[in-house]
């Protein structure tokens, strides 16, 4: 797969004194769905709106498919930009909004069928004579992505796509998302602070802090290896423990116990990251912790979730969060709050975070 | 209960407004502009007269007095003339300035808005005056060209029709820019962003989407600048020439000079039905549309 096709290359911005970009370098593949994923500030809605030519950039370049597009105007763009207010024209109803983009190079006929066929693939044609008040949340947002695709864009670019909707139609939508985007193969490119969104929609995706890229790489790679303490704690939920290097295993302070990893250190102390889904939870009748990578802690806290409970672990001067998979249908499974129990995991799921 | 009775007659004060300021007075006017002339004080005949029985006293002849003769009806179109180029450039420069105002940032909007509105603070004639000192064969203006060495003699720039429309355009302005600032300042900046990214440029992002927009508040501000323009008196009779008579001007002169009070009210009264009808028609047609549309 050709990964030059859009090619962000040392973008810096900055507003007044505060820089809010520094030094970006990404490059993304054709037809991938891309996520920048960071808290507010963190840059991400910036870069955006430079790919979308909102904001010029103080130095570096954008490339797309070959072309240097760093100062094009965004009319002279081949890509779209789905805001996050939406921004559909309020006077306009909603088959003049779909056609906004197209009237100039077609004919009334061609932007009638135009017009049809994106309606059809986002089933809103019952909506085309509707103004834009009279629609809900999900179906602006339908209007407002058609509105883009009928451009047929090389890039599209969607700023918190499913941020104005509400929980149970955000689940919906992102799946629908992600299905449109591969039967169209046109690259996205999305910006949010939600990280179930991003994992969710991501092929690939990007997490951004104070203007600077921490970590690019899918999804599961970068749950289950997380580079840096900040990624490891912003995705998912994160136990993190420091040890240092005691004789021939590692010691941790916080839990009094041994770890033994399957790998060598260049560091005589590092903090580690241990996923709670990685961790197994057993009665103490029938185990006793061994001398490495286990303890024994009291439960402190107890949430049933469905599928999975989560537990807070007291030990020593920690709570570890453990996440275990309710198996069994039988209630008396789950341990009680108050209940001593046995807590181990294997070498192979202590993750070292170097940054 | 007391509260909805006070509610109830609140909601109704601008109708007591309007029928005390506007429909009574009207009705005055229009009893004098069919009354009959006479000379003495007042200088009309009573419509309803009792000395020999019951007599209605009434006569269209003033009506067909100020239609028949040019001179009125002429005055009259050269104010709506005056009117209409006058609100076209308080547009034309009204715009630009309110779209600035409503786009930049909360603290540099305030101390616009604030320039705006301080010409209001000093006296209305006073700033009209001012332009006469500026403008004058031996004033400010003529004073700096000829210093400059641009010109030879002074400019004859006081006492014509460019002279009015610059005083009416500098005095109106504010009236055009507040309004229009209401509108622009609801706009949604990223319908802007939004009809450039798919594909329209600055000129065409104007026509399509900003003009459309704040239609509204292009209606309101000339409606705010053209009714009160062709009425005017003050601006034309100190900056203008005899080279264009103005309907103000010429209801002045029916009233006071001549003391034709019946003419000067038939006068007042065609003025009012000619510029305030279609004005009312247009209004309820627009709001149906405005309505219709949801803007």
């Amino acid at each position: 797969m050709d990964n030059n096709f859009l090619v962000i290359e040392n973008i810096s911005k900055s507003f007044g004194d505060n820089k809010v970009l520094e030094n970006i370098n990404l490059n993304i593949s054709k037809s991938e769905f891309f996520g920048l994923l960071g808290s507010s500030g963190s840059g991400k809605t910036t870069l955006l709106r430079i790919l979308g030519g909102f904001e010029k950039p103080d130095t570096g370049r954008v490339i797309l498919d070959g072309t240097d597009i760093t100062n094009l105007e965004p009319f002279d763009r081949p890509l779209n930009y789905m805001f996050q207010s939406y921004a559909l024209f309020p006077h306009l109803n909603v088959f003049n909004n779909l056609a906004f983009g197209i009237k100039e190079n077609f004919t009334q006929k061609e932007i009638e069928i135009n017009v049809r066929n994106i309606a059809k693939l986002l089933s809103i044609e019952h909506l085309l004579n509707r103004r834009i008040k009279q629609l809900s949340g999900g179906e602006q947002q339908r209007v407002a992505l058609g509105r883009c695709l009928i451009k047929k864009p090389k890039l599209l670019l969607l700023d918190e796509p499913l941020a104005a909707l509400d929980k149970k139609l955000r689940s919906k939508t992102q799946l629908e998302l992600t299905t449109l985007q591969k039967k169209l193969k046109i690259t996205f490119v999305f910006v949010t602070h939600d990280q179930e969104e991003a994992m969710s929609l991501s092929d690939r995706m990007a997490i951004m802090k104070n203007g600077l890229i921490l970590e690019c790489s899918s999804p599961e790679e970068i749950y289950e290896n997380p580079k840096s303490l900040y990624t490891a704690n912003f995705i998912g939920i994160a136990n993190i423990i420091e040890i240092y290097k005691k004789d021939e295993n590692f010691y941790s302070d916080d839990l009094g116990i041994n770890f033994k990893l399957n790998r060598e250190l260049k560091n005589t102390k590092t903090n580690i990251l241990l996923r709670p889904e990685k961790i197994k939870i057993q009665s103490t009748n029938y185990l006793k912790t061994s001398s490495f990578n286990s303890f024994s802690g009291e439960i402190l806290e107890k949430s049933y979730l469905g599928s999975f409970t989560r537990y807070e672990i007291k030990i020593k001067n920690m709570i570890i969060s453990v996440l275990d998979q309710n198996f069994n249908s039988s209630s008396n499974y789950n341990f009680p709050k108050g209940e001593k129990v046995i807590c181990s995991w294997e070498s192979e799921s202590i993750k070292v975070l170097e940054g | 209960m007391k509260n909805k009775l006070f509610e109830k007659y609140f909601v109704f004060s601008p109708y007591f407004w309007l029928v005390l300021f506007f429909f009574i007075p009207l009705a005055i006017i229009f009893k004098i502009s069919i009354s009959v002339s006479e000379w003495g004080m007042p200088p009309y005949q009573d419509i309803f007269l009792f000395d020999n029985g019951f007599k209605i006293n009434t006569t269209f002849e003033n009506y067909v007095y100020i239609f028949s003769d040019y001179y009125y009806i002429g005055s009259f179109v050269n104010s709506l003339i005056l009117a209409l180029i006058s609100t076209f450039f308080c547009l034309l420069i009204g715009f630009p300035l309110a779209f600035y105002i409503a786009t930049s940032n909360i603290r540099l909007r305030n101390i616009l808005l604030v320039l705006v509105v301080i010409p209001f603070w000093s006296s209305f004639l006073l700033r009209v005056y001012a332009w006469k000192i500026i403008l004058q064969n031996n004033g400010i203006l003529n004073v700096i060209l000829l210093n400059l060495g641009i010109i030879s003699e002074p400019l004859q720039l006081l006492y014509n029709q460019y002279a009015v429309i610059m005083g009416i355009v500098y005095t109106y302005l504010p009236l055009m820019i507040l309004p229009l600032y209401g509108y622009l300042n609801k706009f949604d900046l990223n319908l802007i962003e939004a009809s450039k990214d798919l594909g329209l440029n600055r000129i065409k992002t104007f026509f399509k989407v900003i003009l459309p927009l704040s239609l509204p508040g292009i209606v309101a501000g000339s409606l705010l600048v053209f009714i009160p323009v062709v009425g005017e008196f003050i601006i034309p009779e100190m900056l203008g020439g005899s080279d264009r008579l103005y309907y103000g001007k010429i209801l002045w002169e029916e009233f006071f000079v001549n003391r034709n009070w019946p003419g000067a009210s038939a006068l007042a009264f065609s003025g009012i039905i000619i510029l305030v009808l279609p004005i009312v028609i247009f209004q309820i047609l627009y709001s149906r549309w405005s309505q219709k549309n949801e803007i």
